[in-house]
């Protein structure tokens, strides 16, 4: 069904992009000639990159904007209206697997990823296919936990994936025709790509997969044009001994043999080359700092400190670098010699946040594996605070034995890597939490060059009652304001609205809206295929709708499907 | 025989000058892939299904999977007195080779049966270990994970307990968690994978 004053604007367009192709070029300021405030329209500049957080047609960051808050403008869906709120259009793709994509919109056309590396540009009115991109998948890829893709990163002209295979490869987002790919890392010794990269300032931004194989972790900076790298920060600093810190970041004690450390470190020397800290999430971005924050994975192998001695810098960590280039700026270790993969994964927010005085400063938050939420100033990277546990700690922390030791949370979490949204107006942060009962194995074996290593063993534990929440939380408290307990673990993301709305979906198909200041269930809706991946929003010719793939997940085994599902509201 | 592209254009067949050692015995020359073919179908079966329960299913197996296997026996990390003595001499173009052939073969279609309560038995277990997570929902695999779904019961038994019993070695990860397993459950398993 077209309009046709629709079908008339979208030819003006066309024509009106024909004869701006060779003026593509981001943050110029020839680009908002036609005068509107975000540029052209037709690519994405830098300025609309940057104004992303108040951009209430485009969904442009698979997080929202730089500061990764997933809270859209937009209030035209809101809480009193909510339960009209209808499929608009379903789009299947060709993969049944998997998927975590967040649906990127740029003008009215929707970009979206599957498993094993499809793209899709899709009308986001209509839901009708644009173009098609296979990615030529090498024979050789290294990944655990699915062959998952989180989506694209839109800059220019193009739009930029990371694939299984360790590539990144730019398209033309016109025709989905590769311009340029490069290989980031060798897919033989455990790096894979996952997330969506993130494009700021002329470089496309993206770290690495790996830490269940020995890798040695990084984020890398490429040239948006060329694919030339950058720069490269890695993750694991030839000294990473650190501090010998015997406390977590809570203050509880990690059990740590420190004299046993000290003396392999003198027989076997520094473990940086296989040390692991894979970054699998996307960066926040400041640009006043001109700093970007991620947080780091796992040190490798997971369950065996024997072989790794010293706090394992910087894994399981908040890191800061210099965006232009990528050099330290400062860095906060929430657990030191990991030995449950309880590391950090769920993208970090930024935002302003009240300090112990009550003074509002710069801050930063991060939703951690142990089921908290952590509060920094992100001048330093210092902890401000942490939050109460949204799930059950148990045997805190125990070291994992030949046998297995039972401990709470499980090695998915607390927040596995879902990424948390805010309410600013509210001050709250939404995070979805895993209860899974696991049983931690210890067995050392040496690097086994690029095969799984894990030294060790996780298992689920069938007798347990498994299930999630959806936690409210107060960052300038670090109180649980509310929590909705769910039927099954929760993983796939949030996304928050002006509209007083928190949206997030789960394993059993259940898609549903919450009344954000409450955690009241306003709508729901059941999508058929696990809900395992992040919203986002959009409006096109003044409609706002909500977009969410319905693909399952590999990792917690819920069931597949490939749908990608747009709602609006009824008339 | 496998045809690959020459630099010019034309098709050409691509043939292998090889020497093996078969059964650790006097090395035998054989001319191209396809003696060497014979010489793994005699095993592993002409139309891709084993005569004995005990060898794997390799046709239509992951390319890296059986590539990484291959290299694995040349060095001693995977031991069978078998294998051992056929890869032996072999380079590692030849695996790639012999890897590439046997993942474009078609799986062969296995008949088993399994009653419920061995597949609710086996699914628990699986659940328990997270097997998906590397060997994907329908047990598919995928580059350097191998397929188990349809594969010979008496091949994954054998195999799981290998690993649990640290006879094979070449995949720590497995071995750490077959350990936590029941023999029970691990037969179990591999009845239910053998009929997916």
């Amino acid at each position: 069904m077209k309009r046709p004053m629709h079908s008339m604007r979208r030819a003006c367009l066309a024509l009106l992009g024909t004869a701006l192709l060779a003026l593509t070029v981001p943050s110029s300021a020839q680009e908002t000639s036609s005068g509107t405030l975000y540029g052209d329209m037709l690519t994405v500049s830098q300025d609309m990159l940057t104004r992303a957080a108040g951009d209430g047609n485009n969904f442009l960051h698979t997080n929202g904007n730089y500061e990764q808050t997933r809270y859209y403008p937009n209030r035209q869906i809101n809480v009193s209206n909510v339960h009209k709120l209808r499929p608009a259009w379903i789009f299947q793709t060709e993969i049944v697997e998997s998927m975590e994509t967040t649906p990127i919109v740029v003008n009215g056309i929707m970009y979206v990823t599957t498993a094993f590396n499809h793209v899709y540009a899709l009308n986001a009115e209509t839901g009708e296919q644009i173009w098609h991109y296979k990615h030529k998948m090498g024979p050789i890829t290294t990944y655990c936990c699915g062959p998952n893709n989180r989506g694209v990163a839109a800059y220019g002209d193009m739009v930029y994936m990371g694939t299984l295979d360790a590539k990144l490869v730019a398209l033309d987002a016109k025709t989905g025709k590769v311009k340029w790919e490069t290989q980031i890392a060798d897919p033989e010794l455990g790096y894979s790509e996952t997330m969506s990269p993130t494009a700021v300032n002329g470089k496309i931004l993206i770290g690495t997969n790996g830490g269940e194989y020995g890798i040695r972790g990084f984020v890398k900076a490429y040239d948006w044009k060329t694919g030339k790298l950058a720069w490269t920060f890695h993750t694991i600093p030839e000294d990473s001994v650190g501090v010998w810190a015997k406390k977590d970041a809570t203050g509880r004690d990690m059990l740590r043999d420190i004299a046993a450390e000290k003396a392999a470190l003198v027989k076997m020397g520094d473990p940086y080359k296989t040390l692991g800290g894979g970054v699998w999430q996307n960066p926040a971005v400041d640009l006043e700092l001109n700093r970007i924050f991620f947080v780091v994975g796992n040190p490798s192998p997971d369950l065996d400190g024997s072989l790794r001695p010293g706090d394992n810098l910087y894994t399981d960590s908040l890191v800061a670098v210099d965006l232009d280039t990528g050099k330290y700026v400062c860095h906060f270790q929430y657990i030191a010699h990991d030995v449950w993969d309880l590391d950090a994964v769920s993208p970090p927010i930024l935002t302003d946040v009240r300090d112990a005085n009550g003074k509002t400063v710069p801050g930063l938050l991060h939703a951690g594996k142990t089921g908290h939420v952590y509060v920094h100033d992100r001048r330093n990277c210092e902890m401000l605070r942490f939050s109460e546990a949204m799930v059950p700690q148990e045997n805190m922390w125990v070291l994992p034995t030949a046998d297995g030791a039972r401990m709470l949370p499980g090695a998915n979490g607390g927040v596995e890597w879902s990424p948390m949204a805010i309410n600013p107006d509210l001050r709250l942060s939404y995070a979805i939490n895993l209860h899974q009962p696991m049983t931690y194995h210890v067995e050392s074996s040496p690097y086994p060059e690029g095969k799984l290593w894990l030294g060790g063993a996780f298992k689920v534990i069938p007798s347990e009652e498994q299930w999630g929440n959806v936690a409210a939380v107060d960052y300038d408290t670090g109180k649980i304001r509310w929590k909705v307990k769910t039927a099954q673990p929760m993983i796939g993301g949030v996304l928050a609205t002006a509209g007083g709305l928190v949206f997030t979906g789960e394993g059993n198909g259940m898609f549903r809206a919450y009344d954000a200041e409450t955690g009241s269930v306003l709508w729901k809706f059941q999508a058929g295929a696990g809900v395992n991946a992040p919203p986002s929003s959009y409006t096109v010719n003044g409609k706002q709708y909500i977009v969410v793939a319905a693909g399952g997940n590999t990792q917690l085994n819920f069931k597949r499907g490939n749908n990608i599902m747009a709602f609006a509201l009824t008339d | 025989m496998m045809n690959v592209p020459n630099p010019t254009g034309r098709r050409v067949v691509f043939a292998l000058m090889l020497c093996i050692v078969p059964f650790a015995s006097a090395p035998v020359c054989a001319e191209d892939l396809e003696a060497k073919l014979a010489l793994c179908t005699g095993c592993h079966g002409a139309d891709g299904l084993p005569i004995d329960p005990s060898i794997p299913i390799i046709a239509g197996q992951e390319f890296y999977y059986l590539y990484v296997q291959l290299k694995d026996y040349k060095a001693a990390r995977r031991e069978n007195p078998t294998m051992s003595g056929i890869v032996a001499q072999m380079e590692r173009s030849q695996m790639k080779a012999l890897a590439q052939h046997f993942s474009e073969q078609k799986w062969p279609d296995v008949q088993a049966a399994v009653d419920d309560a061995t597949v609710n038995m086996a699914q628990q277990a699986a659940t328990a270990g997270q097997c998906v997570q590397c060997h994907l929902g329908g047990y598919e695999g995928n580059s350097r994970v191998p397929r188990l779904a349809g594969q010979q019961a008496a091949y994954l038994e054998r195999t799981m307990l290998d690993f649990k019993n640290k006879v094979r070695l070449n995949s720590p990860a497995k071995g750490s968690l077959m350990k936590a397993y029941a023999d029970e459950d691990v037969a179990a398993m591999a009845k239910f994978l053998s009929a997916l």
